[in-house]
This record gives structure tokens, sequence and C-alpha cells, in this order.
């Protein structure tokens, strides 16, 4: 875990509400693994008080790697106040922290879904798997509510993925919602994936994780939840989860430092 | 040259020794392991330990905080490891260490808290108990222990009558006179008050007017709660013999400075660890500068020197 000032390389705007802020700090680059995530104080008074999470998108492969990416939609006074920020400026960042995703425990069909700005851990991850010699197939389903929120395609086909776009008004790719469309495509295909890695919004969080465990799947999502530390010190960010034996019942982990990636089968869903 | 000579931190709170006045508040540093990559425990003056219990506890559903302007509000529920886990898992790794620890306890009964003091009492690695009594005593219908005073000093004394260690009692402000409860726990025979906990309170959203709390109500804390806290601690200074400990917003140096001159002997940082991790040693830097700046050599010198212009001042508005 560290503590860093990164100097903002560009903040760009990429959709009407997602930005793209390229970030250097390169022991962070150097150790961040896919699924974690950094705190970041996006001013430096006291008001907004609490640091915001937020994961890495994308790591730049130069050798070593000295700067990374977060994607960000703007949705409140924190990530307002980080679309403001220009290029040179500095902003402190605490991480990395929790624990990421794991790679498959064998080579075969990988397969990604992605909610909104729940896309943003996954290129970070693709990029680890193919470079580390998993060979697929890939495939991605992206769902958004408007093609606006359907960002970086082009990256993962790029990599070798197979790309499926849902748009919730029909304006790219199928119509409706990620989980309705990838059940029916689930069903028609001869291999099963080896492993689903998600992360997007919690209703669709849950529908993948009983689709995974009903075809007995590994499933490995990525959870949200109101963080105060990010470190394990406050409690905050409880995630119900099945009590490991002898616990009780309810039992809350740390969505920061058990998590953020969860496997699908330990949640207890609401 | 004045500018190298030595600088002591050292305060005595009674029979708490501490090599600076700056510890971390209960329930905001886990148990000192969290952030040991960034903040080593033995600079510190003190660690006070996540609130233990006798029993683990899961405490409360989520959503469990909300943030504020310039604060947060929680409801954690004291979750906890228990005594259990606490000592196996927690103690063992702090017990090496060269920094007083402290163990914040709570219980649902009184006849809980003696059963913990009496646990924790001989326990090799442990300074000094911290007394949370913000706790709802089920026998009284859920009262809080800390609000009234002859259950405060039932508390403290069951505390008291079980151990040795120095014995801190950590204050709830949602009193009308927190005076009253300070005098009370002194009586019982506590060494050191510890103040404030959490200030009450709530927030709703509008969209679905549901509370932001899975709890619907929580505790307030962060640089929001500073006045009150520097009030507080400064009405309780005046009226008790025991060292007392200040906290409750405390962000900078210069929050830590306006506890102890109104006459806090140490502080607690809390909420501020999350903002900035680093913050209790730039406050333990801070202080020495500020004491060389003002051609001081010793912390004491500061404490409880605050000058009120004209004469006695109520609290009126
Ligand atoms: C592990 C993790 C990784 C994340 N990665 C990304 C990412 O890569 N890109 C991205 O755009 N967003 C990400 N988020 C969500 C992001 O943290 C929130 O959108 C952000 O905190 C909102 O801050 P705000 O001040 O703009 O919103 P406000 O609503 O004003 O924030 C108020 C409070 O609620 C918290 N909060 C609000 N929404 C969320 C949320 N969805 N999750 C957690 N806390 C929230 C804020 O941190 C703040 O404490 C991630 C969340 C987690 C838990
Ligand atoms: C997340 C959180 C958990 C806390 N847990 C405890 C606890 O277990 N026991 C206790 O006595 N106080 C607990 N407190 C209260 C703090 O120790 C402190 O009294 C309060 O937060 C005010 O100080 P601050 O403004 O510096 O945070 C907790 C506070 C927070 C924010
Ligand atoms: S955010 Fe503090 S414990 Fe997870």
């Amino acid at each position: 875990m560290l503590l860093r000032n990164a100097e903002i390389l560009f903040n760009d705007r990429v959709s009407p509400e997602l930005y793209h802020m390229g970030l250097l700090c390169p022991e962070i680059a150097a150790r961040i693994q896919p699924g974690q995530f950094l705190m970041v104080r996006v001013q430096e008074g006291f008001d907004p008080l609490l640091r915001r999470p937020f994961a890495v998108h994308r790591i730049h492969h130069n050798d070593p790697p000295t700067s990374f990416e977060m994607l960000y939609r703007v949705v409140g006074r924190g990530t307002r106040l980080l679309a403001d920020m220009q290029a040179a400026a500095s902003l402190n960042l605490l991480g990395p922290l929790g624990s990421g995703f794991q790679a498959p425990e064998q080579d075969g069909l990988v397969l990604m879904v992605a909610g909104g700005i729940g896309i943003a851990p996954l290129p970070h991850l693709a990029e680890t798997l193919v470079s580390s010699g998993f060979r697929g197939p890939f495939v991605l389903w992206f769902g958004g509510k408007t093609a606006a929120d359907l960002v970086c395609v082009k990256h993962f086909q790029d990599l070798g993925f197979a790309v499926q776009l849902v748009t919730e008004d029909g304006g790219e790719g199928l119509q409706g919602l990620v989980t309705g469309h990838l059940e029916q495509w689930l069903s028609q295909q001869d291999e099963l994936p080896k492993v689903m890695y998600s992360c997007g919004p919690y209703p669709m969080q849950r529908l993948v994780a009983e689709m995974a465990a009903r075809l007995s799947i590994p499933s490995q999502l990525s959870m949200e939840a109101l963080m105060g530390c990010g470190v394990g010190a406050c409690l905050s960010c409880s995630l119900r989860c099945r009590p490991p034996e002898g616990a009780q019942d309810p039992h809350y982990a740390n969505v920061c430092q058990h998590g953020p990636v969860f496997d699908g089968e330990e949640i207890v869903w609401d | 040259m004045a500018n190298d000579s030595p600088i002591s931190l050292a305060v005595e709170l009674g029979p708490l020794k501490l090599k600076n006045p700056v510890m971390v508040a209960s329930g905001t540093f886990g148990y000192g392991q969290e952030y040991a990559e960034l903040v080593p425990p033995e600079r510190l003056g003190a660690v006070v330990v996540k609130g233990i219990s006798l029993e683990p506890r899961s405490g409360n559903p989520p959503p469990r905080i909300w943030e504020t302007c310039g604060g947060m509000l929680n409801s954690i529920g004291l979750q906890n490891v228990g005594l259990r886990a606490f000592l196996e898992e927690k103690l063992p790794w702090l017990r090496p260490l060269s920094v007083p620890v402290i163990v914040n306890l709570f219980g649902n009964t009184v006849e809980e808290y003696r059963e913990l003091a009496t646990a924790l009492d001989g326990q090799e690695g442990i300074d000094g108990l911290e007394i949370n009594i913000s706790c709802p005593n089920v026998k009284a219908g859920g009262m809080t222990f800390g609000s009234d005073p002859e259950m405060a000093f039932q508390v403290v004394s069951a505390v008291r009558s079980k151990t040795n260690l120095p014995v801190i009692t950590k204050l709830t402000p949602n009193v009308t006179d927190i005076t009253v409860i300070a005098k009370a726990v002194e009586d019982a025979g506590t060494d050191i008050l510890s103040l404030i906990n959490t200030v009450a309170g709530m927030a709703v959203d509008v969209q679905t007017r549901q509370p932001r709390l899975a709890n619907v109500v929580g505790g307030l804390s962060g640089p929001a709660i500073k006045p009150i806290a520097l009030r507080m601690v400064w009405q309780v200074v005046q009226a008790s013999r025991v060292p007392v400990i200040g906290l409750g917003g405390i962000v900078s140096t210069e929050d830590a400075l306006e506890f102890l001159i109104v006459g806090a002997q140490a502080v607690q940082v809390g909420t501020a660890n999350f903002v900035n991790p680093g913050v209790t040693l730039e406050i333990i830097d801070g202080l020495e500068d500020y004491l060389r700046q003002q051609g001081l050599a010793d912390i004491n010198e500061i404490i409880g020197t605050l000058e009120v212009p004209r004469g006695p001042v109520g609290i009126g508005e």
C-alpha cells in the first residue's frame, strides 16, 4: 500500500459523462493487479471529506510501466471535482488496495460481463490475461443505457475479444439488458466458459452470479460499497457473505479488503 | 542553536505515560496492522484498537456510512472480532511493538463490562483500557450507559474493580451536561477521560425518502464536529480533576494544538486517518515545529494555557 502524489497526464472527456484520466505514478503502475483499486483524494481540503474508490482501467505498457488510466463516470461532487482537474496537476492516491481478479485455472473460453461504468477494471484484466499467455477464446458482453456508455470496445477487439453490445434503448447492439441476452447465448454454447468475470450494478451482478451458479461456472464479481478508509480499518464497506465455518450469521465481509472481487458463491444477495 | 535543542513531546496522564500526545481513535485505525505500511505504530503516542466485546459482533447491515458536509455518519454497529479472536489473532501482532496499546471495550450490560475487564487485566501487551460508554444498556431499555450518571458510574466501577490497568472512560457528547457524567465516572475511579465520541445524526435520500444509513441514525465524526468537541473538552477540563484526552474532528497540527491549549493532555485522531493516513505523523512533527517556533522545549508548556481575555465565560450563544 502506497500513498503517492501522481501527476495527471491527461483528463479527457470520452462521452457526455465519462472521462479518461492518465496518471503518472511508476510505483503504483508497477504493482497494481487487475481488479485492485485506489482511494483517490479528489481535492486537498476536507469537504468533500472522504477519498473515492476507483479501479485502474489500463496500465500503459512501457517497460517498466510508469503510468496508467482511470475511467470514471461523473455522478456527484467528487467526480465533478475530478472532471475539472487539468493535466500537470497532482492527485493523491492510496493503493493498490483490495484483492483483485484471479486468472482462470485453465485456458479456454473466458467470459467478461460489464454493465455501464462496470467496464472500468476489465481492460486491465483482459490485457493481463492475454499478455500472460491465455489464448481464450475471449468474449465480452457489454451493456449500457445508451451507445454513449459503450466505450473502449475497439480496445477489446484489438486484444482478440468477440464483443457483444447491448443497450437499453437499442441504440447500439441488441436491445435490453445484458443479463437477458447472455442467458440465451450461454445456452447455445458448446463450450461453457471456464470463468465469468463481471462488474456492474448490483442487480446485474446478482443475475450473473445466479446464472454462473446454475451452470457451475466459477464467477468473479467486482463489487461496490460505500467506503471510509479502503484499507480494512473502519468496517464501513460491508457486503453480506456466507459465514465461514463457525462464524456468525449474518457475516459481513469488507469489500475493500476481502474484495472488491468476490466469488459469486460467497455473496448472500438481498 | 536554539533550533536544534531537544524538544520533549512526552506527556503523563496519571498512570499512562506517552512519548507523544498523539494517539489514534478507536474504530478508525483497525488493530494497528491495517495502516502499518504507512504509519509505523511505534511512532504514535498510543494505539487505541477497535472496540471489543465479549462475543464477536456482526454489526449493522449496510449502508453503514454516509458523507456529510465536512464529516461522515457511521453506524458500523460495533462489529468486532470478539475478545477471544482479539487476544489470539490481533494482540500478538501488537504486543512486540514499543507502543502503548489501549483496548477499547464495550458491553450490553454492566456484567459484560466487568467480565471484559477481568479477561483483559494482566494480559501482556495491553497498557490501558478505554471504556466506551456510548452503548445501549439492554437491561435499561436500550438507554445508553453514557447518558445517565448512575449507569455510567456502575460501568466504570465494575471495570475499575477488576483491573489495575490505567482506565480511560470515553464520554459521549449526546448529553445535556457532559460535566455531570465526567464527575460520575471520576467518582467511580476512572484515571483518565477521553472525549468526544460521535455526535448522533442522520441523513435522508430525498429521491427514495429513505434514510442514508440502514440503521437510520448514526454517529457524526470528522472536522464538522470539532468545535463541539473542543467546547466539551474545555468544559470537562474545568470540571474534573483527572487528565483529559481530547478528540473529535482533528485533522491538523493546529486542531491538535487547540485541544492541548484548552487543557487536553493528549489527543486522538480518528476520521482524518481515512482522508490522510499520514496525518498523525504530520501532527507529531508539527507539534515539534510549533514548540520550536514558540521558543519552547516541552509540550507540557502548552497544555492548559488558554488565555481567556475577559474573565470567565458562559456557554451562551
Ligand atoms: C472498488 C470500487 C471501484 C470503483 N471503480 C470505479 C471506476 O473505475 N470508475 C468509476 O466511475 N467509478 C468507480 N467506482 C464508483 C465510484 O467510487 C463512485 O462513483 C464515486 O465514489 C462517486 O463519488 P462522487 O463524489 O462523485 O459521488 P457522490 O454520490 O457525491 O458521493 C457521495 C459518497 O458516496 C460514495 N459513492 C457514491 N457512489 C458510489 C459507488 N457507486 N460506489 C462506491 N461509493 C460510492 C462516494 O465515494 C462518497 O463517499 C468504484 C467503486 C468501488 C467501490
Ligand atoms: C467508522 C468509525 C468507527 C468507530 N468505532 C468506535 C469504537 O469501536 N469505539 C469507540 O469508542 N469509538 C468509535 N468511533 C468513534 C471515534 O473513536 C471518535 O470518537 C469519533 O470518530 C470522533 O473523532 P474524529 O472526528 O477524529 O473521528 C468510531 C468512529 C468511526 C468514524
Ligand atoms: S472501507 Fe474501511 S473497512 Fe473497507
